[in-house]
């Protein structure tokens, strides 16, 4: 039963995944499949597409579990750059670059999870104090990294769509990132 | 505070743009090539890597719908039986068609690459028959894997690919099997591996090598992709 996983950290959680134990890997999916899916609706902007990326990420995941490493972080941090991976290709295959995105407040009233747990109220909480430590950015550092990491362009297509320098761009992107990092180690809300 | 490495000034203001996953492929390999050698901008990696992270978190939680988790729990337990009934040894179940679909045509210039990869490698190749089986020497890409010996060992239709000498793949990239067939694109395999310390690796080539013309390896993101984001490292060809 999942239940007698539910006390393992996802570390050992991942250990048993390795090894085939289904019943493991439900869990994982349940800590982590509402942070997956949200990414992936952030990305692909579709409820089937990002259906579609989550399923293809998770199924990655428990075909490929024997590729976690705990060196390189959490597993937390590695299923959701596995669905940014997956949600960027789904967008490249789709050519849906200029599809129309909901906003994050008309989605939140659609399909907005309920703060069931002390668990999920966290995540929103962190969610909040992310969202805020990018609101101190100056809106073309925030604008950069936005396009990139969830519109999957490159620097190159950035610097094209707003007639400025490769260069600039770059630039941008590294201190908006710096600027974050300090602004999140200030609140302690890093990982 | 350590010397930069060299090349570093073109580079300064890359770190960003890696994290996000901005960089071109060739800028990306190259990049990574950089970092080996400079201390100064894997520090400022490392320095950033956590805002980078932050992201995905940033964004409003959605649950997902309940029947995603019984579609996703029906393949895997059905795969769970399969690893049960076929034994602690066998190889993971072959990876699945999805059901979203495929593109008809490969988005990636990678995958354009892959098709005339012959061209673009062109190292030796040699075969060794014997024993019921034949043991074909892939092609490297001495530009990234200069001390690599790799075998493709082929057994009734079967293949496992044997490496000596070949690098770990860069941060957060795992290298992926490959095979293709005559006038198609690569199909990807579920094979992931990442060889081990002194180099080594060993992994079965999933599903039968019948058709088959090459087998391939690139480096991928964690995970493995449905399409090669990368030129492969190594091609065993098989006919």
């Amino acid at each position: 039963m999942a239940h007698d996983f539910r006390a393992l950290a996802d570390e050992d959680l991942m250990q048993l995944v390795r090894r085939g134990e289904a019943r493991a890997f439900e869990v994982v999916y349940e800590r982590h499949a509402t942070a997956a899916f949200s990414l992936a609706y952030r990305i692909v902007g579709t409820r089937n597409g990002a259906e579609d990326v989550t399923q293809e990420a998770f199924l990655s995941i428990w075909r490929s579990g024997a590729r976690y490493e705990r060196a390189r972080g959490s597993v937390r941090t590695w299923v959701l750059g596995i669905v940014h991976h997956r949600a960027i290709d789904y967008l490249r295959r789709a050519f849906v670059h200029d599809r129309r995105r909901a906003s994050d407040e008309g989605i939140e009233e659609r399909f907005e999870a309920g703060e069931r747990t002390e668990v999920e109220a966290a995540r929103r909480d962190e969610a909040r104090t992310i969202r805020a430590a990018m609101d101190t950015l100056p809106a073309d550092q925030c604008q950069v990294i936005e396009l990139a990491y969830f519109g999957g362009f490159t620097h190159t297509e950035i610097a094209e769509m707003l007639d400025a320098p490769v260069g600039t761009v770059k630039g941008r992107m590294r201190l908006g990132l710096k600027k974050m990092r300090e602004q999140l180690a200030s609140g302690e809300v890093m990982r | 505070m350590q010397p930069a490495g060299p090349g570093h000034e073109r580079w300064a203001d890359a770190a960003g743009a890696y994290l996000l996953g901005a960089l071109g492929e060739d800028e990306l390999r190259a990049y990574e090539a950089h970092l080996a050698t400079c201390p100064v901008c894997r520090e400022e990696v490392d320095e950033l890597a956590p805002a980078a992270d932050a992201l995905p978190a940033s964004v409003a939680p959605i649950a997902p719908p309940p029947e995603l988790k019984g579609r996703i729990m029906a393949e895997v337990e059905r795969e769970a039986a399969l690893l049960a009934a076929a034994g602690e040894t066998a190889d993971r179940p072959p990876r699945r068609r999805w059901s979203v679909s495929l593109p008809r045509l490969a988005p990636l210039a990678a995958a354009a690459a892959l098709l005339i990869l012959g061209v673009a490698v062109g190292l030796g190749i040699g075969s060794i028959t014997g024993g019921g089986g034949e043991t074909i020497v892939a092609q490297v890409d001495q530009t990234r894997a200069p001390d690599a010996k790799v075998e493709l060992q082929i057994d009734d239709n079967r293949g496992r690919l044997v490496a000596r000498g070949l690098p770990a793949p860069p941060r957060g990239r795992v290298y992926e099997v490959w095979v293709k067939r005559s006038g198609q694109a690569p199909e990807p395999t579920p094979a992931l591996f990442a060889p081990n310390r002194d180099g080594s690796a060993t992994t079965s080539v999933p599903g039968s090598l019948k058709g088959v013309e090459q087998v391939l390896v690139t480096d991928e993101p964690e995970g493995g992709s449905t399409v090669p984001t990368r030129t492969p490292i190594m091609v065993a060809e098989t006919s």
